[in-house]
């Protein structure tokens, strides 16, 4: 894991999940979903989980969830990223979950089973991310 | 229990651990040598007598993975019988070095492992910042991850920290106590200390947290027949298992899923050993963080789940209550060499068995328990392990 880059990476050309962050890249929020079984899974593995179908495709999520578990981070793995911020497991409405940051709100606001909706944010290293906000938090 | 179980008919006669500090001036290969070395000679035995390692080994019987990946039949200029570099430390390995002597695919098998000269000074050690695409952007580490479990267990059973904070507070000071504790001498410390130390992730302090330092440990596991003539009173695996539940640091850990893992294992364990939770004399369990600890009396079945803190806090976890644990100072006051880590666990209750632990020397020690790895990791290992 190297630090910041000068030219951002083509995430979209990434094998297996670069359909996933080609999406995110236009602030759409993705999930693999299974063409046999109907299920959605994260993250992106060869085959589905519940049935070991590799005929799965990305289908577009609501982008809706709940927030599973959370920690806020006060001291960063490195000194790209600014503390307090807020990891969470959200789980999304379509049945699959994915770490994320909660953002836009203060971090003693952010609560087990809070509803929450995608919010795209610019991580430290200029990507796009998908991160999560409280429903009715301010824009 | 039974002597016809095949682990019942191995033992681990060998054991070492080099200095544990914060940096070694030196390679994870040669660091690790050195415990191989070292365990080797505890053992009463020689390079000669090794037909099977367990370590980090590139190529043919492995694939490199560093720290510490080394040509190990080169290194000891023999051809060997049998070689198993997938998980090379800890309980795991020893289980998979004692099935294999066991099975007769080798005599003697010597499991060493650690690191060195990869810490570069900095606070928080490379390998606790997994580099996978939907963790590190996140800016998640290992402690961040354990949070997540950890989290849940506070949101449904709030704890209470006091009782919590006691439990780093003695495991740190049995690391005072330990001469060859990266902490020796630091301390002592109480739960008011563990209560003020600054927030890394919620609700983990800096004393709750395991150290990240280097050194590596080493274990030597022969035949019953062969050990009776070695020097070091045999210790036997009376009993183990372990749950892979899934590849760790990709997908978050769920408490609901994660929180008991390493029960199964842990049923198998005692069962294979005849034995019951309540028989241990002395837990050398896997202390990653102060809920990990928790956590595994919660799966072991000696408190109901959200009552471990409580429960430990009443039975007393020094070398006079009645769980004693983490004798030397565990992960988080003694050393946390990586991937040597779970082996170290193993070194100190073969110490405590032989009844040469030092100062956390649990008297008349005849049953160990040694875990590995825990929730956030999403794998988990159990050793049941018996005087000679």
């Amino acid at each position: 894991m190297g630090g910041r880059t000068d030219e951002l990476e083509d995430r979209s050309l990434r094998p297996l999940t670069g359909e996933f962050w080609a999406a995110v890249n236009r602030a759409e929020l993705v999930r693999p979903v299974c063409n046999d079984c109907g299920q959605s899974f994260f993250v992106p593995q060869f085959a589905c989980p519940y049935c070991q179908s590799t005929n799965w495709d990305y289908q577009p999520s609501s982008g809706r969830g709940r927030v599973y578990s959370h920690t806020t981070v006060h001291r960063p793995p490195t000194p790209a990223f600014t503390a307090p911020y807020v990891m969470a497991d959200v789980d999304v409405e379509e049945g699959w979950h994915l770490l994320t940051w909660i953002v836009d709100c203060e971090p003693d606001q952010v609560a087990i089973d809070m509803p929450v909706s995608v919010k795209f944010v610019t991580g430290p290293d200029g990507h796009r991310l998908p991160a999560f906000a409280p429903d009715g938090a301010a824009r | 229990m039974s002597g016809t179980h095949p682990l019942h008919r191995v033992a681990i006669v060998g054991v070492a651990a080099t200095e544990m500090a914060r940096q070694i001036d030196t390679s994870s290969a040669e660091v690790s040598l050195r415990a191989a070395l070292a365990a080797l000679d505890d053992a009463g035995l020689g390079v000669a007598d090794v037909d099977g390692v367990a370590a980090r080994w590139p190529g043919p019987g492995g694939t490199v993975f560093q720290p510490g990946s080394a040509d190990w039949a080169g290194v000891f200029g023999q051809p060997l019988r049998w070689v198993c570099d997938t998980y090379p430390q800890g309980v795991p390995g020893a289980l998979d070095a004692a099935a294999a002597v066991a099975a007769g695919l080798c005599e003697t098998a010597l499991v060493f492992g650690g690191q060195a000269g990869v810490m570069g000074g900095s606070a928080v050690a490379d390998y606790t910042r997994p580099d996978n695409e939907f963790i590190a952007c996140w800016g998640s580490l290992t402690a961040a991850q354990f949070a997540l479990v950890a989290q849940v267990y506070r949101h449904r059973h709030a704890p209470d920290p006091e009782q919590l904070a006691a439990i780093a507070a003695a495991i740190r000071n049995a690391g005072s106590a330990n001469p060859a504790a990266v902490m020796a001498g630091r301390g002592p410390y109480t739960a008011t200390d563990v209560l003020a130390s600054p927030m890394v992730a919620e609700p983990f302090r800096l004393l709750d947290l395991c150290l990240a330092t280097e050194g590596a440990a080493a274990m030597v596991i022969t035949t019953t027949e062969r050990a009776r003539d070695l020097p070091q009173p045999p210790v036997a695996i009376l009993g183990g298992g372990a749950e892979w539940h899934r590849q760790q640091y990709v997908n978050p850990p769920r408490y609901d899923e994660v929180w008991s893992l390493g029960a199964d294992a842990a049923r198998r364990a005692f069962d294979l050993a005849g034995l019951r939770p309540h028989d241990v004399d002395v837990f050398e369990l896997y202390d990653i963080n102060t809920y990990e600890v928790v956590r595994q009396f919660e799966m072991l079945g000696l408190c109901a789940e959200g009552e471990g803190a409580e429960y430990l806090w009443e039975a007393g976890i020094g070398t006079d209550g009645r769980h004693p644990l983490n004798t030397d100072g565990g992960l988080l006051s003694y050393s946390h060499i990586g991937w040597g880590g779970p082996t170290l666990k193993i070194v100190e209750a073969v110490r405590q068995l032989r009844g040469t632990a030092g100062p956390g020397q649990v008297p008349n020690a005849e049953v160990a328990l040694v875990t590995g790895a825990g929730s956030g990791a999403q794998y988990h290992n159990v050793m049941v392990l018996g005087g000679g």
